[in-house]
């Protein structure tokens, strides 16, 4: 029996998914990573067309002096809406997408419930998006590691140590610049 | 005192239109919302409004082709126009722009700077 080297044809291509990032890929040795404490990440699937998708966000906090208590959902609506476009544009259709959803956690207890606040607003568009949540894995106190396949919409999530979990700044306004107006 | 300034505003996501509702509203404008660009000019068809901001990927019709075919038109061919969308190449914005767009807005959008701009180019 001969030893067969793993081809280089069969690696596997790993992407890590920042914070603030939306990645689509019907690659079949694609696999998309991330590492979550409080933010979401949010993988969508259209098992007809082979293609998958993959978010990592975290709502801004109110801003300072803000009585509403409401975290800004501006960004988390924006990276969502990255995430289906990309999706549409690889030829997935909306009413085939799946999703699952990861993270949420409350890894400080002394903290603002971040995580329950991120997870509550992905729930919520979803639904009101009418895309179909088929698993999900959110809240507690623990890291997770999320690994997607995005053209077999296969999904394997783990507990991590909480050292892992990228350091979260949530700031009052993420992007400063966002939102500016050109006219022609 | 003056009629409230309306909006149309045209997007795919349920999600923005409250976001866009909730910053319109809030600012004293009227505010109508379409799903697609066929909702939306099937709206114009039978409304007047003062200023349309629309989202760009959209089914059925899309934001390109929605501005097409209001400037082909007589009844929206000088309404601005704003497009407000995640889109932020050059070539897209060149689009917009020589199908008749008014300005571009890339998403996400700051309540107050959209609220400046529609107040700009409302006639």
């Amino acid at each position: 029996m001969s030893y067969e080297a793993p081809s280089p044809m069969n690696a596997i291509t790993r992407i890590n998914i920042l914070q603030g990032q939306a990645r689509v890929s019907a690659g079949p040795r694609v696999e998309f990573s991330t590492v979550l404490g409080s933010c979401v990440a949010t993988c969508l699937f259209d098992p007809d067309v082979e293609v998958g998708g993959m978010n990592h966000f975290l709502l801004a906090e109110p801003p300072q002096g803000s009585h509403s208590g409401d975290f800004d959902e501006h960004y988390g609506v924006y990276l969502m809406e990255l995430l289906i476009n990309e999706m549409l544009a690889h030829g997935a259709a909306k009413s085939r997408m799946r999703a699952h959803l990861y993270g949420g956690a409350n890894l400080n207890s002394g903290f603002a419930r971040i995580g329950t606040k991120n997870a509550e607003f992905a729930r919520s568009f979803l639904a009101s998006e009418r895309i179909n949540v088929v698993r999900e894995d959110l809240g507690g106190n623990n890291a997770r590691r999320v690994d997607f396949r995005p053209a077999r919409g296969q999904v394997r999530c783990r507990t991590v140590e909480n050292t892992l979990a990228p350091e979260i700044k949530p700031t009052a306004r993420p992007l400063p610049n966002r939102g500016d107006v050109e006219l022609f | 005192m003056s009629k409230n300034t309306r909006i149309l505003t045209v997007d795919d996501s349920a999600s923005m239109r409250a976001l866009l509702n909730h910053a319109l509203t809030s600012q004293g404008f009227d505010v109508a919302q379409a799903e697609d660009g066929e909702v939306a000019l099937e709206w114009l068809a039978l409304n007047e409004v003062d200023v349309v901001i629309t989202d760009i990927n959209m089914p059925r019709l899309d934001g390109f082709g929605l501005i097409e075919k209001l400037r082909q038109g007589n009844r929206h061919r000088d309404r601005p126009i704003l497009v407000l969308t995640t889109e932020s190449s050059e070539e897209k914005k060149a689009r917009a722009r020589s199908a008749g767009a008014t300005g571009w807005i890339v998403k996400p959008f700051d309540p107050e700077k959209l609220v400046a701009a529609v107040r700009r180019v409302a006639h």
